[in-house]
């Protein structure tokens, strides 16, 4: 049983990494101590503040408007611009596009994902060899799959049984769970990307079709996974917080952590907090674990230098913060000459996933593409309203908006580069700490692809699926899949943490979750994170068990 | 904690390791009657005690919560190590009818007996056969129980036999039809139906003149199934009741969820149309028992209705959970996106309307509070219904505490169902834990030293009342 101030396991964070460490602990005779910076707030009360805000919030992309964030833990809030830009201090040519959005709330950012499970591919993890670019990863994808099918266990992953279906189809295990149906846009997405040789296929998820799961209901179509589950169908992390709480481990919200504390050989000695009163305390364990995403990670690293490591802990090479990805988005939104009907499910059930591999990523980057299935009656409510109709012209045009308009993204693979960087900026932030800065840019190699393939594509498949009028963006955006911070390799010189998500700087500190990925892919980074705790928390559990 | 239906059969089919082999294990088996045991076996609901969730089939050790402490179910595999593989037919009837064990020792009548008793010669003959030559033997003893004094004197239970075991077999009624017969048989037999809709006295003996009016059963309640047209289930034809059975639902007015749940899942759903049928036509003629308070069928009660308009621009967005919600509050937040605004449900059924449902017209709260503590969980051919709990359990995803479960089912009985229902925290607590509770192990102690037998009598039946929630 853990205390208040110290466990065999401190685990900083309580989203889908931090959980998923925390019962494998748990799962394993070790005690564990949570710390949560932001509040724990039932659903409940989320699926109220999401009903109570005005029309505007409600659509857009405001997926944090249902979570205020504490003085004391600042997240994105995406209200305005001014506020949004509040926190996260960017620079570079591509700023707006890491304008990140994550939730500090116990439960972390999987409150509002979208509950896309996508897997590397071989291929993904061997940039370097194949193609000459990025960087090779430490192991291969057999040396990761069982993690993966482990991961999609532990949260519960709906996908396709067929083979040709699944990617990659190289798996251990079938999905714990069939696939869900397309809606009827997606179906037609699916029908008109075939014409031009394109696989439009269904997405692995990690929410309930037709079935229980981990004491969750099936998905009913509620079609609001962002910004809020309000049933539990998809997994959260915080639908495990109870589990862990029934397990023994100690959850401790609103403890900012502000410092990690270095002792003899470099080992980890506790980690220090600040409850909301700004009173710090002192927290003592055998193992440490920053489970933050690949922001506040390398934060709090940059900001616990010392004397034995006066870059910041775990950054003796220089690498924390820096390799800065996600996948460079481009937004295409559409009039569509019939009906396409999406909303249908949850907000995304299937992507083209074909057009993320290939030779030619030797030169350019490959793309996820993707028909978003949120309802569009709020969109198109709002637009609607500003055109000042009213009676039946305004039902029709709402009714036309809903139907006939679409939103196709194009998510770009992003190459780890040590020019894309975090460091500490000089504004502080309620309690005084440094706030993060961010210099950005997405690369020629994704400004390549846009020129010569991915917008191309997407143009022809819209064509084809009968667009009348179609606006593609020409400024990236984020798709919030933090990822590269805490970079993982074999060469301590070059890395930050090895290929268990050890730092090599620190025997009993680990680093899981999205920094430590070498490259991202096209896909969405979740599974990755989780599958990467996984193996973490074997070592973490094998090398406390041997004393 | 898994706690089940006939509280007790616990620790008591226990077999002695030194069990005489069986001279020829397939000499005696004759498929037929091992598949008329294995039909059989599925209409007395065996399975419900003695597998546990994820267990093996017959193998026991299910936990089954009681007041008095925590028994588990025993192993009826053939094993003759672990099971009941060292059982002769003539053993093996005993157990069934008389509630004796092998070794001479009274069961408790959670094992419920008193039913089987009816059974005739031939349905021992096949279940025994069933569960000696059918069922794989598991050779792993279940987790012993260990009950405090004075559980544990199984003497006692002579003396409740003598004033309420009959010891009779079925008598067929020549004056109703072979269909009827059949339904009484069942009803009252293998299906033991009595040992939870039947109320029970001061000794726990089922009432006479109460048959089927209703009962608390752990934390849920089953209710009046008499031919009652307003108490009970009188106003539902045969077919209604055949349906019933065998779905689980009955589309505007019932659902099957906790024990009967259960039955469904487990037991009625493999009926033939022909018995099912027979049941119905039986359960139709259980003479009505009319709840003098009760003006209005169960099933008929509440409208659709919606509050939204009291809670929307009322409320801040909070970074905290609001500490005293209303009743509309957590109704919108928590039940709406599957029972809809209005509470009528989907349209395809799966998820009901909350008006025209008998769990929220019952005047019994129980069922609608343990509903929402404990969800739904039952599968049938038709597939899975499922309701998460809200807290009836640790590791339930969202947990609600008992002010706000009391809060959501009383706006739930005002709004859609059987308005004046008025549900109070210590209702909740009564339902969490597991059903009633009372001091009777203290009690018992204190009746040992004056000699009060009547009062261990009491405590026995009373602490080992059928219980089940909901599975895990």
């Amino acid at each position: 049983m853990a205390s208040s101030y110290s466990a065999d396991v401190v685990i900083v964070g309580t989203g889908a990494v931090g959980c998923t460490v925390a019962e494998q602990a748990l799962d394993a005779g070790l005690s564990v101590l949570m710390l949560e910076a932001g509040p724990w707030v039932e659903r409940w009360q989320i699926v109220e503040n999401f009903r109570n805000l005005p029309p505007a919030l409600k659509g857009g992309g405001h997926f944090d408007a249902p979570y205020p964030p504490k003085p004391w833990a600042p997240h994105l809030e995406t209200y305005t611009e001014a506020v949004a830009a509040e926190y996260l201090q960017l620079e570079g040519p591509d700023a707006l596009a890491y304008r990140q959005g994550y939730v500090r709330y116990a439960g972390g950012a999987t409150w509002h994902w979208a509950g896309i499970c996508w897997r590397l591919t071989p291929d993904d993890m061997r940039l370097k060899s194949l193609y000459g670019v990025g960087r090779d990863w430490a192991f291969d994808y057999h040396t990761l799959e069982p993690f993966y099918t482990r991961a999609e266990y532990s949260m519960g992953v709906c996908g396709p049984s067929d083979p040709a279906l699944q990617w990659p189809p190289i798996r251990s295990k079938p999905y714990p769970m069939g696939r869900l149906p397309l809606g009827p846009g997606e179906q037609r997405l699916t029908d008109a990307a075939a014409k031009i040789g394109l696989l439009n296929i269904p997405t692995a998820q990690a929410r309930n079709s037709g079935v229980s799961y981990h004491d969750r209901p099936p998905c009913c179509g509620n079609n609001n996974c962002f910004p809020v589950c309000p049933i539990g169908a998809k997994y959260d992390a915080a639908t495990v917080l109870p589990r862990i709480v029934a397990k023994g481990g100690v959850i401790l919200p609103n403890a900012v952590v502000y410092r990690v504390e270095t002792g003899e050989k470099n080992i980890v000695q506790a980690v220090h907090f600040f409850d909301p009163e700004k009173t710090s305390h002192r927290v003592t364990g055998r193992a440490f674990v920053i489970a933050c995403n690949g922001i506040e990670t390398p934060k709090l690293l940059l900001l616990s230098r010392d004397d034995r490591n006066k870059n910041g802990v775990a950054n003796s090479s220089d690498q924390v913060g820096r390799n800065m990805m996600d996948q460079a988005k481009i937004v295409t939104i559409s009039t569509f000459a019939e009906p396409l009907w999406t909303g249908v499910g949850p907000v995304q059930g299937s992507s083209i996933m074909q057009t993320s591999q290939g030779k030619f990523r030797s030169e350019y980057a490959g793309v996820q593409i993707r028909m978003e299935n949120a309802a569009r009656s709020g969109i198109g409510g709002m637009a609607a309203l500003q055109k000042g109709l009213v009676g039946k012209a305004l039902d029709a045009e709402i009714r036309r908006l809903s139907a006939c308009t679409g939103q196709i993204t194009l998510e770009h693979e992003t190459l780890p580069s040590p020019i894309n960087r975090l460091t500490l900026s000089d504004k502080k932030d309620w309690l005084g700490l440094n706030k993060p800065n961010i210099y950005y840019d997405v690369g020629d190699y994704v400004r390549r692809s846009v020129q010569k393939f991915s917008v191309p594509t997407v143009k022809r498949l819209l064509s084809e699926l009968g667009a009348t009028d179609s606006q593609i963006a020409t400024q990236f955006t984020h798709s919030d899949h933090i990822m590269g911070g805490c970079i993982m390799g074999a060469d301590p010189s070059n890395s930050v943490v090895d290929p268990d998500c050890r730092a090599h700087d620190h025997e009993n500190l680990f680093l899981p979750g999205g920094g430590a990925m070498t490259t991202g892919g096209s896909g969405n980074s979740t599974l990755t994170m989780v599958a990467l705790a996984m193996k973490a928390s074997d070592a973490l559990v094998a090398q406390l068990k041997a004393g | 904690m898994v706690p089940i239906l006939h509280g007790l059969a616990a620790g008591v089919l226990f077999i002695a390791s030194s069990a005489v082999c069986l001279a020829d294990t397939t000499s005696h088996s004759d498929a037929a009657s091992i598949q008329r045991g294995a039909y059989l076996a599925k209409a007395a609901d065996c399975t419900a005690c003695h597998t546990a969730p994820g267990g093996l089939p017959f193998a026991g050790g299910l936990p089954i919560k009681s007041p008095v402490g925590t028994i588990y179910s025993t192993n009826i595999t053939p094993s003759l190590s672990a099971g009941i593989g060292g059982y002769s037919e003539a053993e093996f009837d005993r157990a069934i009818r008389q509630g004796i064990r092998r070794d001479g020792a009274n069961l408790y009548p959670a094992m419920p007996y008193t039913s089987y008793q009816l059974l005739s010669d031939a349905d021992v003959h096949d279940l025994y056969n069933y569960f000696h030559y059918g069922v794989a033997p598991v050779n792993v003893a279940s987790h012993p129980t260990s009950l405090p004094f004075p559980m544990n004197i199984r003497m006692s239970m002579k003396v409740w036999n003598l004033l309420f075991f009959s010891g009779h077999r079925f008598t067929p009624d020549p004056h109703q039809s072979a269909e009827w017969n059949r339904g009484a048989y069942l009803v009252n037999g293998a299906a033991h139906c009595d040992t939870c809709h039947t109320p029970r006295g001061f000794l726990m003996q089922e009432l006479s003149g109460q048959t089927m009016a209703g009962s608390q059963v752990g934390s849920w309640y089953a209710p009046n199934v008499t031919s009652d047209p307003v108490s009970g289930i009188g106003s539902w034809s045969q077919q209604d009741i055949a349906h019933y059975l065998k779905t689980g639902i009955l589309l505007g007015n019932a659902r099957a969820a906790g024990n009967m749940g259960e039955a469904v899942e487990h037991s009625f759903q493999y009926l033939t149309q022909a018995d099912l049928e027979a049941i119905a036509t039986y359960v139709h003629t259980i003479p009505a028992v009319h709840d003098p308070a009760a003006t209005q069928s169960r099933f008929s009660y509440g409208a659709p209705s919606i509050e939204l308009a009291t809670l929307r621009g009322e409320n801040p967005i909070r970074s905290f959970t609001g500490p005293s919600p209303t009743g509309a509050e957590l109704f919108s937040a928590n039940c709406a996106s599957c029972h809809e605004a209005f509470g009528q449900g989907s349209k395809d059924g799966y998820y009901p309307s909350l008006f025209h449902n008998s769990v929220t017209a019952e005047a019994n709260p129980s069922n609608l509070i343990a509903t929402i503590l404990f969800g739904v969980n039952r599968t049938t051919a038709a597939g899975q219904a499922y309701m998460p709990g809200f807290g009836g359990k640790a590791t339930d995803p969202n947990q609600l505490d008992n002010h706000e479960i009391a809060s959501l089912a009383n706006y739930v009985f005002a709004q859609y169902g059987r308005a004046g229902i008025v549900v109070s925290e210590d209702d909740v607590v009564m339902v969490r834990q597991g059903g009633p509770s009372s001091p009777l192990v203290l009690l018992a102690r204190i009746g040992m030293g004056v000699g009060a037998v009547v009062v261990i009598l009491l405590i026995l039946f009373f602490s080992f009342r059928p219980v089940r929630r909901s599975q895990a």
